[in-house]
Formats: structure tokens, sequence, C-alpha cells
């Protein structure tokens, strides 16, 4: 209630005080930057312009119809119940059947030899992401959290399975969305078409914060994708700063290591978010906190107050200048 | 056969009302009686009442009630909406709140309202003093309240269900422990059961229960509508009963139905409720289609035109809503063939529907329309729904369902259709019909004044929503970041819902209040055509005076002196001599006098059985076997004192004469008899609950690897052969008891009902004894869970067999049921024929796919 | 029971008469449709489920489905003649609002309106499979 009130009265005078939220890039379907979009999109104007045609022709018909009196036996009245009621509209409904159906292999069909095969997990409430690694070393993958990068103009393969409820993995921008199941693979075929940062959301209920369960979509050229995915195969990075290395002890002592990974750390558990590179991405917390030591501080301190029910433990207990230094440790870990 | 054209009969005399009135003093003690008969009890006692008219608004009030409740809800969603990161309500509150938004609607009001209305207005309408069981109607209602409040306040102590109500399993078993959604499961599976009876009470009573010489093709189209509709909960209700069945043995008992890790499937679930979930829309829609079906003629002064293609539109929707259930699963990665077909089924559901709409304007432009509030409602409600029937259009077709599914688009769809499709009309059909329930007219200025209130805040707050969708707002988010684009729009949102909710007061308040010193309205205040509108003002508790022989659709426009023939009781059953309450029971073609029925009067039996029945589920929903058992049984043995006393009572003489020289039956038992129908109604909703279970076992087949396991660890085929050997033979033993009782050879009916009950008993142990001598485990793997439901089924559907065997042995023995009389026995053998069915699936299931898969 | 009522019972074995009518007449176009649209989908269900081959060709069930159409077709063209006899039934000048042959030919009407829209719909079924040729 105090944020409505709030919001109400800041807001003509502090724009932005409390739009401090992270920006993630476009999420519209309306603006589509992949081939499924696109076509989608196309489908959809079409439509609505013939929605609209027809909802204001039975205005104009329902007008007329209560203007006029053709008295008590109007002799034509059965053909336009026939026609305007069955006729007309089975034939128009056909018609659009066809395109429906007709787009339909493009948009459900196999991937395409040689597309980019990406796993992806739906999780409460986070998405693990991980890629074949570019070295092809089979027993490795390259896994990351709530982000995703894709060359642009190539086929995309998300394989997506979910580790407890169901989800829905949607980039509106990119393609329409697929459920995530436990137990049962789903498939997803996108090919952007643009480069730009896209964003992409659960969009089946799935409990508590349901509402904050994003993710990134970083389409870039085919180079500096392979740079990317590189830079993401290494082990976590040198600590540069004495802040930094306090974090790193600490992130051990406190056992963050029995749910979190940092390749190159003690770190291996697979319960949480890998955070080997938690420092190169846009957002934390699948999209709750823009990415700065200040947000990973209050992310430390209060995960279940920023995301109700996130399974993450509260370390409110730690002082300030503990939390401080994990949170350097974590954002320099480029 | 030969279709050459016979030379066909001039035209058939009709029975001609009393040429001559009765005198004075012989009308007004044949009134008296009447009223004595038909008068609801005072005082306290008025809550054991059973007559449609006070069930009808009782039931009426209670669903306006969560309606409100319901409304409620949808405010506070809008308000934690209308700004980004909003804290007006938790995570946690607000996803009780929009899953009690949406099952609040849907079983509470949506469904209920429709059967409220019909309850209250199909008897008048069909010149009926009463439906057919009014106490199962007072059962239905009793049930309704106490579940429905029971679900309601689970609110206010933040236990209400939180998944959503689609209810999606794993959420809503493994990671949701709390009570809410045993709440849900239970609470709503009770309210369904009294959706069910009800919808066996309206078929019963649109087919049997109509005035003579209304044919089917003069029945008033809003009988159709509900014929259909009622016939839809049947089947439609039942895969949703099961879906509830096995999500709450996983819930309670660690079946594991939807849980992969023990080869479980969430998908399962999404079926069942939907295959329930999508007729539930046209259940809800096609009753207000039914109210603008009776307005439109009334206002339009003039017959409606195309009276066979509403019955078309009406009967092809019904059959076609129940190809659609998988749009809803558009997005779950079925294979493209899937999604095509049902894509398919989606478009071909708009033709009905235009049909319908395309009739009315032919009806608007024959005649010459008076305007009203009523009316208003209904053509802005079409209007809307337009709207919502062309956006159905296009996430029908499966491209787009992609990036509309589960996106703001949906609300804004579903709520054109529903709130254009359903609430528009039944705000028209209460401005038309409170007249006709209190006498008093409701106000036309408020009424119009709430209509554009309405009209404008419900485009306002729902026409943004397909925007923010397909911008990306996805649906069932308690918040919202900011800088998204979604600020402004959603702000628009929640102004537009409180001008909708304004609105909605006015037409509260128009209900509310007072109006002692406004006039009675005169009769017939709108001069409609349809036989609803006889009633005499001041409303009188019997119905209609005399039933009248009926030749049109609008009789009241049609027949010439009707109301003064009703009135001076020109017609059938003008009186109530023997001091009982009384209807007419007709054949369902031509509606030719069958049966004088004898209707139950007022009794606290449908309250106490409700309560033990509520007592039950409740109960179960924490858990509490013991006393849920108990309450069970209560329940059990209420219900059998009830149809002991109150059903099939042997009259006093055969026949008697009920006017103009006609002499009807008082007992009819078999297909002729309300009570088989109701019997084989209840056993086709009964049977199709089944068939989903046994749906359930092939769907896992197809989608689990190791279903039936190999190699096979039960049931076995020696066990399940014999016990369905055995159901058979008991069967045959119950066929030979019921003819034993017609050839009135008491001795070989008793020793051939017990026959019948040691073979079933010894049946359902054999059944048992498949699965537990394999060592079948049902918490190890679905596919013992599985066999076990099916076998639990039949079993309990055995036990609840025998108890009706030995009720009609007890009757014999009583002399409640005689060669003559037999109806019990007769209802009985027709269970036992779906009891036999039953069984022999499951075997053939259990036993023999194994061999075959 | 004939004893007690019934104003037509002179006209009784006549073919309007009611012992030779049925509701259930209205129902058998959109059950076949039904089974029609059933027997499609589990048979592609199952077959993509169980059967399928490795590329997921759809080519049998295509078959099938074309087979199980041309039966719908027939079995509602049947029932839409059936309803088309008995809508022509009679003369129309002999047509008041309540006899039996009225609602003889309403059956009828209805029987044949039913039979259009289940073959509209059966037709929106069988295009699934000029579109769709597997089971991705």
């Amino acid at each position: 209630m105090l944020n409505l009130i709030t919001y109400f009265y800041s807001a003509p005078f502090v724009p932005g005080i409390l739009l401090a939220d992270v920006w993630h890039g476009k999420h519209s379907a309306l603006e589509p930057a992949g081939t499924a979009a696109s076509e989608i999109a196309t489908l959809f104007w079409a439509m609505a312009v013939g929605a609209a045609v027809i909802w204001l022709s039975m205005i104009v018909l329902g007008v007329y119809c209560f203007r006029t009196h053709q008295g008590m036996h109007p002799p034509r009245l059965p053909w336009f119940i026939i026609g305007g009621g069955m006729a007309v509209p089975s034939v128009v409904l056909a018609v659009l059947l066809g395109f429906g159906l007709s787009a339909m292999p493009r948009l459900v069909g196999p991937a395409p030899e040689g597309s980019l095969r990406v796993h992806v997990t739906g999780e409460q409430w986070w998405w693990r992401v991980s890629y074949e690694h570019p070295q092809g070393l089979d027993t490795q993958r390259v896994e990351l959290a709530n982000e995703i990068h894709l060359p642009v103009d190539r086929a995309v393969e998300f394989v997506l399975d979910s580790a407890d409820v169901i989800h829905s993995f949607w980039i509106p921008s990119l393609a329409g969305k697929v459920d995530t199941f436990p137990g049962r693979e789903t498939r997803l075929v996108v090919t952007p078409t643009s480069e730009g940062v896209y964003q992409g959301i659960c969009a089946e209920f799935c409990g508590g914060a349901h509402a904050w369960m994003e993710f990134t979509v970083v389409v870039e050229s085919p180079e500096a994708f392979d740079a990317w995915l590189a830079e993401q195969a290494t082990p976590s990075n040198t600590l540069h700063d004495e802040g930094a290395t306090r974090g790193r002890t600490l992130f051990r002592q406190q056992g963050c290591g029995a749910c979190h990974s940092i390749r190159g750390n003690v770190a291996r558990s697979r319960v949480g978010p890998d955070l080997t590179h938690v420092g190169s991405r846009h957002s934390i917390a699948a999209g709750r906190l823009p990415n700065d030591r200040l947000s990973l501080v209050r992310w430390l301190r209060d995960p279940k107050g920023l995301k109700p029910e996130a399974l993450m433990p509260s370390f409110a207990m730690l002082s300030d200048e503990d939390l401080e230094s994990l949170a350097a440790y974590l954002h320099g870990l480029k | 056969m030969t279709f050459e054209p016979e030379p066909f009969a001039e035209r058939p005399a009709l029975v001609p009302p009393l040429a001559a009135a009765p005198p004075l003093e012989v009308q007004r003690a044949q009134e008296e009686r009447l009223l004595n008969v038909w008068k609801s009890p005072a005082g306290w006692r008025y809550w054991s009442d059973v007559n449609n008219t006070s069930v009808g608004l009782w039931y009426l009030v209670t669903t306006c009630g969560f309606f409100l409740f319901g409304g409620i809800l949808a405010l506070i969603i809008r308000v934690q909406l209308a700004v980004p990161n909003n804290d007006f309500v938790s995570a946690n509150t607000y996803h009780q709140v929009f899953t009690l938004h949406g099952s609040v609607m849907m079983f509470l009001f949506a469904v209920p309202i429709l059967e409220a209305f019909s309850v209250y207005i199909l008897p008048a309408m069909t010149g009926a003093r009463d439906l057919p069981f009014p106490r199962l109607s007072a059962y239905g209602f009793w049930c309704f309240l106490f579940g429905g409040v029971f679900v309601c306040i689970s609110i206010f102590f933040n236990m209400a269900p939180r998944g959503g109500w689609f209810m999606y399993p794993p959420l809503t078993t493994a990671y949701q422990q709390d009570v809410g959604a045993d709440i849900w499961l239970l609470g709503l599976t009770f309210i369904e059961i009294s959706s069910l009876a009800l919808a066996v009470e309206l078929i019963v009573g649109v087919l049997k229960c109509r005035p003579p010489g209304m044919r089917v093709n003069l029945m008033p189209l809003y009988a159709w509508y509900i014929l259909v509709v009622a016939v839809m909960i049947v089947f439609a209700f039942p895969p949703l009963i099961a879906g509830d069945v096995l999500l709450e043995m996983e819930r309670a008992f660690d079946w594991p139905f939807f849980d992969p890790a023990r080869g479980g499937d969430p998908l399962l679930w999404q079926h069942l409720f939907w295959i329930f979930g999508h007729p539930e829309v046209y259940i809800v829609f096609l009753p207000s289609v039914a109210l603008v079906a009776m307005i439109v003629p009334t206002f339009a002064r003039r017959p409606l035109i195309g009276y066979g293609w509403i019955v078309l539109a009406a009967v092809g929707t019904g059959f076609l809503s129940f190809g659609l259930w998988v749009h809803h699963m558009f997005t779950t990665g079925l294979p493209g063939i899937t999604l095509a077909l049902f894509s398919a089924a989606s478009q071909a559901v708009a033709v009905p529907t235009g049909v319908q709409i395309f009739c009315f304007l032919a009806t608007v432009m024959a005649g010459r329309v008076a305007w009203s509030a009523a009316m208003m409602f209904i053509v802005g409600g079409l209007a809307t729904f337009i709207i919502g029937g062309l956006t159905g259009v296009m996430i029908a077709l499966v491209p787009f369902d992609f990036q509309a599914h589960d996106s703001y688009f949906i609300v804004g769809h579903l709520h054109y259709v529903l709130v254009g499709g359903t609430i528009f009309p039944i705000v028209g059909g209460i401005y038309y019909y409170y007249p006709l329930a209190r006498s008093k007219a409701l106000s036309e200025r408020l009424g119009k004044t709430a209509f554009w209130l309405m009209t404008i805040g419900f485009n306002i707050t729902f026409f943004p929503m397909h925007i923010t969708g397909l911008w990306g707002m996805p649906r069932r988010v308690y918040t919202y970041a900011a800088g998204r684009g979604f600020e402004e729009l959603n702000l628009l949102s929640t102004v537009g819902a409180f001008v909708l909710a304004s609105g909605f007061a006015i037409v509260l308040w128009d209900i509310l209040r007072p109006k002692r010193k406004q006039p009675l309205i005169k009769r017939n205040p709108w001069n409609a055509g349809t036989l609803d509108w006889a009633g005499r003002v001041p409303t009188m508790n019997w119905g209609i005076r005399s039933i009248p022989e009926i030749d049109g659709r609008y009789p009241l426009w049609e027949q010439p002196n009707l109301l003064r023939d009703i009135d001076e009781g020109r017609y059938f059953l003008p009186d109530a001599e023997e001091g009982l309450r009384e209807t007419l029971v007709t054949s369902v073609i031509d509606a030719r006098p069958e049966q004088c029925l004898r209707v139950a009067g007022p009794s606290y039996m449908p309250f106490i059985a409700a309560a033990f029945t509520a007592g039950f589920f409740i109960l179960a929903t924490f858990y509490y076997w013991l006393l849920a058992t108990t309450s069970g049984i209560a329940a059990v043995v209420m219900l059998i004192a009830w149809a002991w006393r109150g059903t099939g009572a042997i009259p006093e003489k055969r026949a008697k004469d009920i006017g103009l020289g006609v002499t009807l039956p008082l007992y009819r038992s078999g297909p002729a008899s309300v009570g088989w129908w109701a019997m084989f109604i209840t056993m086709l909703g009964d049977f199709t609950a089944f068939m989903s279970l046994v749906f359930g076992y092939f769907f896992y087949w197809t989608s689990r690897d190791g279903f039936p396991p190999d190699p096979l660890t039960g049931p076995g085929t020696f066990w399940p052969l014999v016990g369905g050997g055995l159901l058979l033979a008991a069967w045959v033993a119950t066929v030979v008891a019921r003819y034993a009782n017609r050839r009135e050879r008491a001795a070989g009916m008793y020793m051939a009902l017990l026959v019948a009950v040691v073979l079933a008993l010894a049946g359902s142990l054999a059944l048992f004894a498949g699965p537990w001598t394999t060592g079948l485990n049902p918490t190890e793997h679905v596919y013992p869970a599985t066999v076990w439901v099916l076998v639990g089924w039949t079993i309990l559907h055995v036990l609840l067999g025998v108890l009706m065997l030995v009720f009609c042995a007890a009757r014999r023995a009583a002399g409640k049921l005689t060669s003559e009389y037999d109806a019990d026995i007769v209802n009985v053998l027709l269970y036992w024929h779906f009891l036999a069915l039953t069984a022999a699936i499951t075997v053939a299931v259990v036993a023999g796919f194994p061999l075959v898969a | 029971m004939n004893a007690t009522f019934d104003p037509h019972a002179e006209h009784a074995g006549h073919r309007t008469h009611e012992s030779n009518q049925s509701l259930w007449l209205l129902v058998i176009a959109p059950t076949i449709w039904a089974t029609h649209f059933l027997a499609s989908y589990v048979t592609a269900a199952v077959y993509c489920a169980k059967f399928a081959p490795a590329d997921g060709s759809l080519a049998t069930v295509r078959w099938a489905i074309a087979g199980y159409t041309i039966a719908a077709l027939i079995g509602i063209a049947v029932t839409a003649w059936f309803g088309w006899r008995r809508q022509r039934y009679g003369t129309p000048e002999d047509v008041h609002i309540d006899t039996p042959l009225v609602r003889h030919r309403f059956l009828g009407t209805a029987t044949l309106l039913l039979s259009m829209l289940s073959t509209v719909a059966t037709l929106y079924t069988a295009m699934t499979v000029i579109f769709l040729g597997d089971c991705s």
C-alpha cells in the first residue's frame, strides 16, 4: 500500500525514483526480432485488421437491423441467417485455418542441421542455461543462469525441461513460448534476425516468485558470440582487490558452495545458479535486480523480501562489511 | 423403408379448456387448497422449504453474493497491479486472491447462477408446479452453500488455494504442502457434485415436465439451451471429478499420478482439467444466450426467427465444445498434428455462435424494437462478446496462440467472452425477470446508467490487456517492474475496473433499495409471449393455477383467453384435493400427459444430508479421516432415510382425474418415470468419470515407457477374471430378482437378491485380490496406482450396488415395493447395468491390456 | 396407459406419430463428427507416441484420417438425407403451428442443419493432414 501512495505522490516530482529496476531489453511480440516472431506478428496484424473490419460490419449491420422494419414475414431472412451465420463464417474460418495450419510446420518443425543447441532448465525461480563446450569437451558443459547469448541469423534449438514445477519459456521478441516440464523434454527452435538485448520471462504460473523469473537474451554477431562462449567456458578469473579476496574466503566459510558452483573455486554444487561468471551478467536474481554491488548486498541480505519464497537463505546475520566483501567478490567474477 | 409420402391426417383436435368457468365458490375453494398445499413453511421452518421458487431465490441470492465476493477479489487484483512494484498485497495473498477469483467466478457464480435461474424460471416456462425432484434441488443448494462458503472463507485464514484455478501439478502437489489445494479439490468437487445433481434435475425437468401439447418444436428456446447445457455438465464435470480424485490421492496418500520421478505425468491433469474446462466456457455462455433468446423476441415484439437454427447452434456448440480442450495446451510441446486437430475444432465452434447472432439480428430486423434496460444489456453484451469471439478465433490459430497464451492477451479475451457473453445478459436477465420474482419493477433509469458505466468501465479495463499481453506481460504476476511500458495501461485498467464496479454497485442498489411504496407491476409487464409470464401478481406459490394445453411457441400471444382460462381453473390440475403437491409428467417428444407426479414437500432431510456431506468433505480436507468417515456414513444413512421415506411412495389410488376428462396414473416405473431418467443421467455422468480414469490408464501407456511394466508385476489375469465373472453373475441375479418381483414371486426375488449380494461381495474381494496378491504398491509407481484406482472405483460402486440390493429387499419386506409398484428395483437394475459395464471394462483393461501391449 | 389421454391416438401408426420419433436423430451427425475427431486424434497421438518411424512421417495417419473422413462424410450425408426427407414431408399448405407434421418437419430441419455443421467441422478436421506431414 505504501508504494501505491508513494508512487502517486512522488511520481510527478521525482520521476524514476522507483524506476531503478533493471532494463533487460525488448520484450514485445509486436517488435519481432526472430523469424517465428515475425511470422506470428504478421499473422496477428492481418487478423487484427480482419477482426476490426468484421466487428465494425457487425455493428453497422446491427444498427441497420434495429432501425429497419421488415414486417412480420420477410422472405429473405432465412438466407440472411444461412449466408451471414453459416456460409460466410465457414468460408472465412476455413481460409484462416488454412493460413494457420500452413505456418505450423515452420514453427514446430525440427531444427535445421547445424543449429546451435542450448539446454534450458526452469527452476523455482530462475533459469539454468547450459551450452555445449566450445572445444567440444563432452564431459563439460558451459553452465550459467538467466542469461542466453545467441549468434544472429543462426537457428538455435532450445532443449527445455524443468527441475520442479511447470514453467514456460518465452522470449516474445524472438518466438512464441513453450512450457517446460519435469521429466519431459520440450523443444523450441528460434532464429534471431537482429542483434540486440531481449527479455525472456516465465509465462506459466509457477508459485511464489513467478513474477520475477526473467532472463536476458543477447543476440550478437557470431564472432562476439564465440568470444563470449569461450570466455564463459573458462574457470573463474583471478582476484584483484583485497575486499574480493575476503569475499572469496567468506563464500567458503558461509557454505555458499553447498548450493552454488564457481568453476576454479571449490564450489561445485548444482542446487542453485552457477556463479562462475556472475559478474558478467546483465542482472541478478533472474531479473529482479541490476547487477551491481549494492544490489548484491541487498540480495544477500533479504532474498525472500525481494523474491517471495525464494529458496536462497538470507545472510542478514553477516555484517555490512562482510556482505560488501561478498558482493565485491561476486561482482568481480566477470 | 420407403419414403413415399403418406396421406397425412387432419390437424388433431386439441383438448379445449372447460367451456364455462367453474362456479366462483368452487374456484375459491380450489385456490385455497392449492395455496395451502404449496405455501412455504412459516418462521424458521421456512428453511426446510424445497419449492423451486424458494430454493431458486436462495440460490440466486447466494450466487450473487459469491459474485460480489469474486468482484472484490478482482478489485484487489487491479489495485495491486495499478502501479509497478506494488506491495498492496503480498505475493502469497495475491496468488490466493487470483486463484479464488477464478474459482469463485467459475464454480460459485457462473455455473450455479444459470442453474439458479433455471430452478426459478424453468418450471414457470413449462407450466410445471415445481421441478420433479424438489428435495434434490434443496440438497444441491445446501451443498453449494456450505462448500462455497468453506472455499471462500479460507482466504481470511490465509489458507486459500494458491495454485491458480487450473491447479496444475506438480506445483499443487509436492510444492504446496499446505491445506490450500485440498480446500480447492475437496471443496469444489463437492460443488461439482451439487451442480451435477441440478443438471439431472433440469434435464428431467425439460424432457418430462412440460405442459401437455408443448412438443419439442414448441419448447421455449430457454428450455432447449438448458437441456443442452445440463447434458454438457453431465459429460464435462465428471472428468474433472476424476482428476480431482487422482490429485487428491496423490496429495493425501502419495499415489504418484503426476510425479514424473515415479512414472506419473503432470500432463494428464491438464487433459482432464481442460476436458472439463473448455465445455465449461460454453456451459457458462449458452444459458446467457438462452436469456437473450427469451428477451429479444419480447422486445422485438415478434417470435424469434430461426428457431430450428438456434436449436442447431445450441446442440452443435454442445458437441463441438468437447473437441477444443487441447487449445489450452498448445504450448505444452504436443505433436503439431494434435494441435492442428484441436485448432480445427476451435475454428468450427465459431460457426454456430455466428448463427445465433444472425438469428437475433433477423428477429430485430423483422420486429419493432422497444428499448429497455434489459434489452440494452443484451445488445451491449453481444457487441462486447463479438470482440471476445473474434479474439477467440485468433488464439484458436496455433501460431498466434504460441505468443498470446498465458499472456494478458488471454485475460482480455476471456473477460470479453465471459463478461460480454455471460454477465451482461445475466444483468439483462435480472432486469427482465426481477418483476416476475418480486412483483415490483427495477428502475429503468438506474439500469441504463449502470449499463453505460459498465460498458465504458469494462472496455477501459479489459481492452488494454490485449496490448499489455502482446507487449510481453505474462498472466498471474503479482507485480511487474517499472520501465517496461506496462505502467500506463495497467493504471488505465485499474481505473476502468472501478468504473465497472460502480456500474455493478448501481445494479445492486437498484435490487436492494426499498420498494415498499412502489406500485405492483401489472401482470406480464413486458407483454411477453411465453408461459413464464402467466403468473399472477402478486406471485402465488402454486406456480400456475391450472396447467394449460399449449399449441404454440408463444402461447400468451397466440392462444386467446389463455390467462383467463388458466386463472379460472379451466385446465388441468386446478385443484389439490388430496392435499398433496402435484405436477404433470408428459412424454418427451409430444408432451402427452403420462403421469400425475406427486412431488415432495418441505423437509429438513436435504439440509441435514447436505450438512453431513459437507462435513465429510471439509473434515477430509484437514485429513481428519475418522471424523470425515463418520460424517460420510451419517450422510449415507441420511440419504437412505430420505430415499426410504421420501421416494417411490405407493399412492392411495392407481390413477387420478386431472380434469377435462383425463385420468392419469399416479405411479410409473421404468423409462416412463422421472426417477428412471434421473438414475440414467446420473449413471451417464458416473460412467464418464470412470472412462476418464480409463483414459488416464491409456494416457500413461502412450506417454510413459514402462507402463505397463515389463515384465508385468500385476494384477495378473486370474483374480481379475474371477472377480469380473462373479460381478457379471451378480448382475444376472439382479436381473432375475427384478423379473421375479414383477411375477410376484417374493421368495424367488429374495433369493436372487441374496445371491446377487453374495456374488457381488465375493466379486469385489476377488477383484481386490488381483493387485493385492501380486503385491502392487500404489505409492511406488504410477502403474500400480492406476490399477488400484480402477479396481477401487469398481469396488466402491459394487458396495453401493449391494446397499441398493439390500434396500430393495427391505422395501419389498416393508410393502413399499410390489410387483406393480416396482420403480425401486427397476432403477437399481439400471444402476447394475452400468455397474456390469464398469466391471467388465475394468477387468478388460487391468488384466487384458497388459497382455496386448 | 393409453386409456388415459392421447388426443392423437387416432393417428397411431402414422409416420409422424410420437412413437416413431426420437431426439437421438438430432445427435447422430454431431456424434459422427465427434467419433471422426476422436478417432483422428487418438490415431495421430498413439501413432506419434508409439509407432512413428524415425523421421516422424505421418503418411500412415494421413491415409487413415482420409479414410475416416470419407466414412464420416457418407454417414453425415445419409443422416442429412433422412433429415431432408422429413423436412419435406407432407405439403406446405397443411402446416399449422401445432401438428405432429410440423414437429416431424422440425426434427428433420434440425437434423439437416446439424448435418451441415458437422460436415463443416469434419472437413476442418480433415484439413489438418493436408498441412502437417510429420509428428514434430
